[in-house]
């Protein structure tokens, strides 16, 4: 009678167990750089509600943190091999240091045509080794908006902006006024600074690093040099940039902006999504064209953030279910429309919603010629978001030494490149 | 039972008095001891092993003290000490005049004597990184009161980037440490002061001393050992200082606010290279104790420099 008690709690106690276990819901982490960011929470308290419902065992936990922490947090939390399953990280240094997994299995699991919603160009700025780390989500690409009604006051005519770099001084000269200056130069510590000095660059026909990545050619490339000079010059000689320009980032550039001291800044859609946050006035009044350049189809910068799983994630299967979620056409849709964050997958853009947004269809059109960024190597967030700050901020500092800065530059990141 | 077989705690037992006293005084110390261990000494092994380490991400490979060959070799490493002395000299200096300065005020005033004691504590009450998110604001260059008030004034004609340029990122960062610092120095004073007998002065002032040569003979000697033991300690804590730079210019503009602890972090977290980072962590906690030496023989009784 005992052992049958015993038995038959025992097998009690166990189904409990299983249905516990079946039950118990999977808890994963999500960390990116924007969960804190104003124009993505109504997305991402729907786009959460629904996952849930979607998929009661599934439990996703935001980590809200500030952009300028994101790396520091997620890089001690991987190093104690604690990181949060889903990530949104620079892809080259992340999966050289061990912090993701490959995703490949999980995508060529997938059916074909959902495989196909990414090109082979975007898929290859989230892998690293010839592995997939990340699928890509969304992005940014750079280009010049203005003010409407400050190009309108300066007698400035918007339905032909300026297109190469002589217009653009002239327009810039008569933006600035007593009362407001025409731009801002990015010269503060982010990674912004390196970006937009790439649209520059680039804007010249110029490179700053070779084709594989071996040798960085600020200062060697002459077209590089060239366009490095014109840019910094409309802080340090021209006088049309706000002061301060070492300290700025997006954040003073969009404040700026927003607040009508400057009259156009070099940023990406989500910039405007911001811009007219912190102003409402602005809404309808800005407009947004190509960087101007001195060559044809000048590539500008596509930023682009893949959602990633972290190598020490447990479940990465019920990783991988979210990050598909998440990247369904809606969510994208509605992130280019509510976030202003720029769809990845090629199967939206013929979208009427997305037809009916003209300034969407412009940056689309403008990221036409545009190159992914990061650069693909593991050695990119140092270089990103010092080498290149502090050779920025040199040269605004002593124009005069602008050659020899970039020289430096260009010797000390080929080091860095080659010491992986 | 035979005497092998004497368990630790029959001995412990059997002791004499005094024997058995200091054991029980091991006893009592062990759960702090233990604690320390965990929080400092393990930590602290852990650093100096990750220095022999090349490491990137979750890869590493044993390099012995190649890593501190490199960093001793690195300009980044020279200039960021100099910036750390630099940065830290003018604080301690100024941390230790302000304050002596504010002590002697507070001491003769009758009136609003804790509303002025609170006014002057506030600074140091306020989180680091909170007072220096505040100072970024009133130092920025379009919007910042600071530049506000100055144009206002006619001061300046144009708008300064206070953080933007090396010398006046530097002098920022410093007068910003010297506000939050000067009320815990101020503070050491004061109780100093209180505690300098009244019939000294009392004394001098029948002998006909002013207040200059009271203030010389009387109040110096007497806070001279608090002086020295104030400014030690100071310079220990401001030589480590991270967050009011690191909040404030990250280091910048072009390292000339990177005092040693931001090379570290920006050695760490931008570059990656964490063994690198561990190497210098090592050898600013060198620094640190060639301070903390210079503090431990200043404190022995019967240290000549003891006055009050």
């Amino acid at each position: 009678m005992r052992t049958t008690l015993t038995l038959l709690a025992g097998a009690l106690m166990g189904a409990t167990g299983l249905t516990a276990a079946a039950q118990e819901p999977v808890t994963l982490q999500w960390q990116t750089a924007n969960l804190t960011e104003e124009q993505f929470q109504p997305i991402m308290e729907q786009l959460l509600a629904e996952f849930q419902e979607a998929n009661p065992n599934i439990r996703i936990e935001p980590i809200p943190v500030a952009r300028k922490d994101h790396w520091t947090k997620f890089v001690t939390a991987a190093q104690a091999r604690e990181a949060p399953c889903i990530v949104s990280v620079q892809v080259p240094t992340a999966a050289y240091n061990g912090y993701l997994m490959p995703l490949d299995e999980f995508y060529r699991g997938e059916p074909e045509a959902w495989q196909n919603a990414w090109s082979d160009e975007v898929l290859a700025a989230a892998q690293f080794e010839d592995e997939l780390y990340g699928l890509p989500s969304w992005g940014g690409i750079y280009g010049e908006v203005y003010n409407s009604d400050l190009v309108e006051k300066a007698g400035l005519d918007a339905n032909d902006p300026p297109k190469n770099w002589n217009e653009y001084l002239e327009w810039a000269k008569a933006l600035t006024t007593e009362e407001q200056w025409a731009t801002v130069v990015i010269g503060g510590p982010t990674d912004t600074t390196t970006r937009i000095l790439l649209t520059w660059i680039w804007s010249n026909g110029g490179e700053a690093f070779n084709e594989d990545m071996t040798e960085a050619t600020f200062a060697s490339d002459p077209k590089s040099l060239e366009a490095i000079k014109f840019y910094l010059a409309l802080a340090t000689e021209e006088g049309v940039a706000a002061p301060g320009a070492t300290t700025i980032n997006y954040l003073e550039q969009t404040n700026l902006f927003a607040q009508q001291k400057i009259a156009t800044m070099r940023n990406a859609y989500w910039g405007v999504a911001k811009v007219v946050i912190d102003n409402p006035a602005l809404e309808g009044n800005v407009f947004v064209t190509a960087p101007p350049a001195q060559v044809e189809n000048a590539p500008t910068v596509a930023t682009l953030t893949a959602d990633s799983i972290s190598s020490n994630c447990e479940h990465p299967e019920e990783a991988w279910e979210f990050v598909k979620f998440s990247n369904e056409p809606k969510w994208a849709l509605l992130r280019a429309q509510v976030a202003n964050w720029m769809p990845l997958r090629n199967d939206l853009a013929e979208l009427p919603e997305v037809q009916a947004d003209p300034m969407l269809k412009e940056f689309l059109e403008i990221g036409r010629t545009a190159r992914t960024y990061p650069l693909p190597h593991p050695a990119w967030a140092e270089i990103s978001q010092d080498d290149v700050v502090k050779a920025v901020q040199e040269a605004l500092l002593e124009p005069e030494r602008t050659d020899e800065i970039f020289q430096k530059l260009d010797k000390d990141v080929t080091a860095k490149l080659n010491d992986y | 039972m035979a005497r092998s077989e004497v368990s630790d705690v029959d001995v412990f037992w059997r002791a004499p008095g005094l024997r058995r006293e200091r054991l029980y005084g091991y006893y009592f110390i062990a759960p702090a001891v233990l604690l320390l261990v965990a929080i400092i000494v393990f930590p602290l092994g852990h650093a100096f092993s990750t220095s022999l380490y090349r490491i990137r991400g979750l890869r590493s490979s044993f390099v012995g003290f190649d890593n501190y060959a490199k960093v001793l070799a690195d300009d980044a490493f020279w200039h960021s000490l100099g910036v750390s002395l630099t940065f830290t000299s003018i604080c301690v200096v100024l941390h230790l005049v302000i304050g002596l300065g504010l002590a002697l005020l507070l001491n003769r005033v009758r009136a609003f004597k804790t509303v002025l004691r609170i006014a002057f504590l506030t600074p140091w009450m306020v989180a680091p990184a909170i007072s220096a998110i505040i100072w970024v604001w009133l130092l920025e260059p379009q919007f910042g009161v600071i530049n506000y008030l100055l144009r206002e004034a006619g001061l300046i004609t144009t708008y300064q980037a206070w953080l933007g340029i090396p010398n006046l990122a530097l002098g920022s960062v410093i007068a910003v440490d010297v506000w939050r610092g000067v009320p815990f120095i101020m503070l050491l004073m004061l109780a100093g002061l209180q505690g300098i007998p009244k019939e000294q002065y009392e004394a001098a002032s029948l002998d006909g001393a002013g207040s200059l040569q009271q203030f010389r003979h009387v109040t110096l000697p007497n806070l001279r050992y608090l002086i020295i033991v104030a400014s030690t300690l100071d310079l220990i804590y401001t030589i480590r200082h991270f967050d009011i730079i690191a909040v404030m210019t990250g280091g910048g503009p072009v390292d000339s606010t990177e005092v040693l602890p931001v090379l570290l972090y920006n050695t760490a977290f931008h570059g990656n290279r964490f063994g690198e980072a561990a190497t210098i962590g090592v050898l600013l906690l060198i620094l640190v104790l060639a301070f903390s030496a210079i503090y431990i023989r200043l404190l022995k009784p019967g240290s000549a420099t003891e006055g009050a």
